[in-house]
């Protein structure tokens, strides 16, 4: 008796459980199947261009550093071959003409004073107090007000590797933004979250460079994106040297050792990035230096630096031209071509007959046009007219009197 | 028989009479040329024409060489708004104004190189003599007409006094030779404005309305007004002159005659309207202005239109566009008046001289010659660019009615008048743009006073013409008592 209660209600259990349990597989399929899918996506969709986002979040003048680091960075990536039209630019801009600055429009980021940053091509696509978390926000998103102008925008589509570089002064899971606002380590991870369900990015590297820098990224959970740090939580990062000529420290130590170790390459290196992450020593940069690749599939030693830092395209080369229009029209189009010519010029003799047959004055007036069209000179027929004046007036006055 | 034989005597002896003055007449007329090319050979013509009295915006030379150049770069003379004259003109008088430097090579001497260099200026102003000379041949052609047919009528109306034939020179070359020494007539040639070639067509066509030659008549009206629009109201003296004949006593006399003597063997003195001639004359106007416009449209063809001609020449001096000073009376005042007023005062002042056409007409028509005069004499009056040509030609045609208008008022007055304004009128304008210590004001009374000058000629003119009328039919009247 108690077998049959129980066999019903187990067979009604086993019938649920198996029922949530193919819901649950079911469940797990389709995520596993979008998984795959995304992640194939991410594999199967080539790359084709490469953006930098680089942002001074620091303004005043002893945070002549964080401006000197962007710009050197601004630097290195036009040199290794990133355009200014896939560069957004963020920073105060208040260093370069600074009352204090002793060299006006002269950034440095060593004393030795060799390289002027502020040279003559630098495009600052956000300066001043236009630099804001919200602002930044919605260059990483793509969520503009229609009047922004596109060298504003963040362009990229879901073939684009993004460099993204951030430094100035932060904390534990924030970073200072313009001494006024906060960029919180969650709405980080909210806006590369929206970046990836928008496709706006195939890989990501951001590179960040601020006192306990490494906390910035405790959110992050998107895919592809490769994250590197200058400190880890309770470190700072320290300024590499002081230029007494200036007057402020130019350099920070972890951006030092990154362009130092990219000075030494060109646009065709093929220095992979984990050659890049080893290279930096926590003696010299008095900080741990920290990376994130648990959201990145790649193995770092097969990753170019140029991958983000440059732009090394693969062309493909092709012998057909115009090969996005479609080519059998051609042969059809000359055929129409001649066909209308020909169908213009009866048409136009059709006119010129319907004309010829209306009104003698305006055959009159055209043909004394086209007379007047085949004289070479009508000043000489105007001078003719005005002397053939005389006659007629001396036969006229003779006939009448 | 007898009294047509001694007629014909009396004719041939007028016609010596008129050979006699006739030398009298070239010999003076021949100076006037000399005194003229003397003065054009000062360098740059004494700079007559950047004065405002002479150089209009539609008389300046310097325009009618701009509009040469645009049409010369294939472009519209008329584009810029500088040149506002017809472009026939354009075609005659363009290529004079060009400079020519091909005597400069062989020259070695400093001051003749200098008087070589504004040659180009030369050729125009022989042109301008040349019209002036022509214009002073015929008005002397017109007033001899007038002095006989106007003989010839008071003699059939026996009031012919024989103390009123001057010995020496008839009005015509009275008239004449004032025209070719009226110091403004000198200046307009010399200063190479327009004016003396507009001047010549006008008086052309009342030559050719005396004369009764309707073709020449016409030819004259046509280039008159198309050279400016003003002359334009100078067809209906042009069409009472070749309908009634040149200028008569009142017709009233000859009718109170006809009732008095019955039976004289004297021609009818019916003045009848003879619409043959008005009608060859229509038809003769038609033609000239359609071949005018055919080489006009010709001319304008490559780069403008005829309909831009228009706008820019009749459209131009109506809309009174450009308003830089000049001895008129409308550019102070369209430079103040209000735009929502500006088209009003526009038909005011133009309307102001087609008012006085058809009083005039209606008192005047038995000497529709004077009332050409009086035509002339006002337009240039109210015209919207007067220039000294203006005056010029008035003052000359004065002339030729100076047996009639012995007895007016206020002839010495206007004459003081007329050399005071000449005089005070630069030198207010001097003060005014040069010097800077005078202001419009100074400039624009002159001109108000020239204008109140103007109005004094033509009312006393008239008054003293119509009282001359009013004598002679108390004359014919007492004659007829007797």
């Amino acid at each position: 008796m108690r077998s049959k209660l129980p066999d019903a209600a187990s067979s009604r259990k086993m019938a649920a459980s198996s029922a949530v349990v193919a819901i649950l597989a079911s469940i797990w399929l389709c995520s596993s199947i979008a998984a795959d899918a995304s992640g194939s996506s991410s594999e199967t969709t080539m790359h084709t261009n490469n953006w930098a986002v680089l942002v001074c979040t620091s303004r005043f003048w002893f945070n002549y550093r964080h401006m000197a680091n962007t710009l050197s960075l601004y630097r290195t990536v036009k040199r290794l071959g990133i355009p200014d039209e896939r560069i957004i630019l963020m920073l105060a801009d208040d260093m370069a003409c600074n009352s204090r600055n002793k060299y006006p429009a002269q950034v440095f980021n060593n004393e030795n004073h060799w390289l002027n940053l502020y040279g003559d091509n630098v495009e600052v696509d956000y300066r001043g107090y236009e630099v804001t978390v919200e602002n930044f926000l919605r260059v990483l998103t793509g969520r503009h007000e229609s009047a922004v102008p596109r060298s504003k925008r963040l362009l990229s589509d879901e073939g684009s590797h993004i460099l993204l570089y951030m430094t100035g002064h932060g904390g534990d899971e924030f970073l200072k933004f313009q001494d006024s606002e906060e960029l919180q380590s969650h709405d980080l991870a909210d806006a590369v979250k929206q970046m990836k369900e928008k496709h706006r990015f195939k890989e990501l590297l951001i590179m960040v460079d601020t006192c306990q820098a490494a906390t910035l990224f405790n959110q992050l959970h998107s895919p592809g994106v490769l994250a590197i740090a200058s400190s880890m939580k309770g470190e700072n990062s320290y300024s590499h040297h002081l230029d007494s000529d200036v007057g402020v420290s130019v350099v920070d130590r972890f951006t030092f050792y990154t362009l130092a170790f990219f000075e030494r390459l060109n646009m065709y290196d093929n220095a992979s990035l984990s050659r890049l992450f080893n290279s930096y020593d926590p003696n010299l940069l008095m900080s741990n230096a920290y990376y994130r690749t648990d959201l990145y599939q790649r193995n770092l030693q097969e990753v170019p630096v140029t991958n983000f830092f440059g732009s090394v395209m693969e062309t493909v080369h092709t012998d057909s031209a115009y090969r996005a229009f479609p080519q059998k029209n051609t042969p059809r189009e000359t055929r129409i071509r001649t066909g209308n010519t020909a169908e213009d010029d009866s048409r136009r003799s059709i006119l010129t007959d319907m004309t010829k047959a209306e009104c003698p004055f305006t055959r009159i007036v055209s043909s004394l046009e086209s007379k007047m069209e085949t004289v070479g000179n009508l000043d000489s027929l105007v001078n003719y007219g005005l002397v053939m004046i005389l006659p007629v007036l001396v036969v006229s006055v003779w006939l009448s009197t | 028989m007898a009294t047509a034989n001694t007629e014909e005597e009396k004719s041939k002896s007028e016609q010596q009479k008129n050979h006699g003055g006739g030398g009298g007449f070239t010999r003076w007329a021949v100076l006037a040329v000399i005194f003229r090319l003397i003065l054009i050979y000062f360098p740059g013509n004494l700079n007559l024409s950047s004065r405002p009295e002479v150089s209009t915006p539609l008389t300046s030379i310097r325009r009618l060489a701009e509009g040469y150049w645009l049409k010369q770069s294939s472009m519209s003379p008329y584009a810029g708004s500088m040149y506002h004259g017809s472009p026939l003109l354009l075609s005659v008088l363009g290529p004079l104004t060009v400079k020519r430097t091909i005597l400069t090579y062989s020259v070695a001497n400093a001051e003749l190189k200098g008087s070589l260099v504004t040659f180009y200026a030369v050729g125009c102003s022989l042109v301008f003599v040349l019209a002036d000379l022509i214009s002073g041949i015929l008005i002397r052609a017109t007033g001899w007409k007038l002095q006989m047919t106007y003989r010839k009528s008071l003699k059939s109306l026996n009031l012919l006094n024989k103390s009123t034939d001057s010995g020496g020179l008839s009005s015509g070359d009275i008239a004449a030779l004032v025209y070719l020494w009226n110091p403004f007539t000198i200046v307009a040639c010399v200063g190479l404005s327009t004016s003396p070639v507009e001047n010549l067509f006008t008086i052309l066509t009342l030559y050719g309305a005396a004369t009764g030659i309707a073709p020449l008549a016409a030819f004259g009206w046509v280039m008159a007004t198309h050279l400016s629009l003003y002359p334009a109201i100078l067809i209906i003296p042009v069409i009472l002159l070749l309908g009634y004949g040149p200028d008569a006593p009142p017709s009233k006399l000859f009718r109170s005659k006809e009732n008095g003597k019955v039976g004289d063997d004297t021609s009818s003195q019916d003045i009848i309207f003879s619409w043959g001639r008005v009608l060859h004359l229509l038809v003769w106007t038609s033609m000239w202005s359609v071949y005018v416009l055919v080489l006009c449209s010709i001319s304008v063809k490559q780069h403008s239109s005829l309909q831009e001609m228009f706008q820019r020449t009749y459209g131009f001096i109506l809309t009174v566009e450009d308003l830089s000073p000049n001895i008129g009376v409308l550019w102070y005042f369209f430079a103040e008046v209000f735009d929502f007023f500006r088209d009003f005062f526009l038909i005011v002042f133009h309307s102001n001289i087609l008012f006085m056409i058809l009083p005039l007409a209606i008192r005047l028509k038995h000497r529709p010659c004077f009332l050409a005069f009086v035509y002339i004499a006002i337009s240039s009056m109210l015209k919207s660019y007067p220039s000294v040509g203006d005056p010029a030609l008035y003052l000359g045609l004065l002339g030729l009615f100076l047996d009639e208008l012995a007895d007016m008022q206020f002839s010495f007055f206007l004459f003081c008048g007329y050399v005071g304004v000449s005089l005070l009128s630069p030198v207010m304008h001097n003060l005014w743009i040069w010097r800077g210590t005078g202001n419009a004001n100074f400039y624009y009374a002159t001109a108000m006073a020239y204008a109140c000058f103007q109005i004094v000629l033509v009312v006393e003119s008239v008054s003293s013409m119509l009282n001359h009328d009013r004598k002679l039919m108390k004359l014919s009247a007492s004659k007829l008592q007797k």
